[in-house]
């Protein structure tokens, strides 16, 4: 099953883990059931059916901008990435 | 007289130009460069303390703050003395990087990079830095960067991990492309909520002082062209493919050239100093504030002293410390309506 890294701001809305196991093709798919498992993490990652357009998604090293965003096909082994902003500095 | 007994030059970046990649025409680009540093910080720090021993020709460090006691434990070129003098961090750096390097040209800069002086403080730079703790800052040099068509180092850093990428204008995607947005007040973590680790900034500050060296001394096949990752605490270490993010987003400032930052249409000027419980306000005035007139003023209301570079001042549990240029930092709130009020108050409108 393809794993999603979970950020260290989202992890707390994650149960406190840092990969969490979720089923699908895609990367909307993959996200919708992170989603089903940890609702909290829903409505950060997601403004309605949009991606909120300061959280980036990756499948394993590559953005899903220039793939096929939320299309993005997913397999088995593939990581999907959550990249906030770092702020600070 | 014999010529060789004045010293070369070069002498004293030996150890550098024995490197074969960047050699003595590289050391030589680097000791013609000018730099921009947005930011003495955590990072700004460290990017000051590699570039002026590197022998960067001009350096140019802006910075709005003064230094604090908890700033020490990772902004390397400040110490106590500094923080019992009131220095504001550009000064301070400055004094410090003299005695390290008198052979290169610092100029410090005391002030808060807004619209107004954005293309002004960058345009005669090759390079500009990014040292800054906020998107806000960061959006605005990158607006200014990719107008003016000069490349920039973008980092951040909170608790163990941090960001950098190489922004080289018209040939990389800049920073709209890669984070379209920043994240809301609220919904992102800062150093003030999150913490931050000393060498979590000193590493990525390092990442852009080796990227800044190549950009001046002209080697740009070496650059990084991916977003990097690092976490110090779990070792992870990343590079994220980004370069396919080039001409493919719909990027206002790069591809339509709308720089909504430098044009003041986005960014305030007054802004909660997230954590700090304190506010800074921006009022520009044409001419510097008169301290020892204003002391004068202020000494019947509340407790106040002032050197060159500040005036502080206390009252009704605020402590106000003001710049020449106008601008404020006022402590002991973090509503920025009540901190305009306190400042028309006892700053002045």
């Amino acid at each position: 099953m393809p794993v999603v890294r979970i950020p260290t701001p989202l992890r707390p809305q994650a149960a406190g883990q840092d990969k969490v196991e979720a089923s699908g093709a895609t990367v909307g798919e993959v996200l919708a059931d992170l989603g089903r498992q940890h609702p909290a993490i829903q409505e950060r990652l997601f403004d309605g059916a949009e991606i909120r357009r300061f959280v980036n998604i990756y499948v394993n090293n590559e953005d899903v901008r220039y793939l096929e965003d939320l299309e993005t096909p997913v397999a088995e082994k593939d990581e999907v990435s959550i990249i906030p902003a770092v702020a600070g500095g | 007289m014999s010529a060789a007994l004045t010293p070369d030059p070069l002498d004293r970046y030996s150890r550098q130009v024995r490197f074969p990649a960047l050699g003595e025409e590289g050391q030589r680009a680097l000791m013609n460069s000018r730099v921009t540093l947005c930011g003495c910080g955590a990072l700004g720090t460290v990017l000051a303390n590699h570039l002026a021993r590197a022998g960067v020709g001009h350096l140019r460090i802006i910075d709005r703050d003064f230094i604090e006691t908890h700033n020490l434990q990772r902004q390397i070129l400040f110490d106590e003395q500094d923080v019992a003098d009131n220095l504001p961090k550009a000064e301070a750096a400055a004094r410090k990087l003299r005695r390290i390097n008198s052979t290169i040209e610092i100029e410090p800069v005391v002030t808060d990079i807004d619209h107004t002086n954005a293309l002004a403080l960058m345009g005669d730079a090759d390079l500009i830095l990014d040292g800054t703790d906020n998107f806000e800052t960061r959006y605005l040099i990158n607006d200014a960067a990719v107008k003016l068509g000069k490349p920039w180092i973008f980092g951040g850093v909170i608790g163990s991990e941090g960001q950098t990428m190489t922004i080289l204008p018209g040939e990389t995607p800049c920073l709209r492309c890669v984070i379209e947005t920043a994240p809301p007040p609220g919904m992102t973590p800062t150093c003030e909520t999150a913490g931050v680790l000393g060498p979590a900034v000193a590493i990525i500050a390092s990442f852009e002082a080796v990227e800044a060296i190549k950009v001046l001394a002209g080697k740009k096949e070496a650059l990084n062209r991916d977003l990097i990752m690092v976490d110090i605490w779990d070792w992870t270490f990343r590079q994220l493919k980004i370069s396919g993010l080039f001409g493919k987003v719909d990027c206002p400032c790069c591809k339509h050239r709308k720089f909504e930052w430098l044009e003041g249409e986005m960014g305030s000027h007054t802004t909660a100093l997230c954590g700090r419980n304190a506010v800074q306000v921006a009022s520009r005035r044409p001419e510097p504030l008169q301290f020892p007139e204003m002391a004068e003023r202020l000494k019947g209301v509340g407790e106040v002293r002032h050197n060159a570079f500040m005036l502080r001042f206390a009252t009704e549990g605020y402590e106000f410390t003001v710049f020449p240029d106008g601008r404020a930092i006022i402590k002991g709130t973090n509503d920025i309506a009540k901190a305009k009020t306190l400042y028309s108050q006892f700053v002045g409108a």
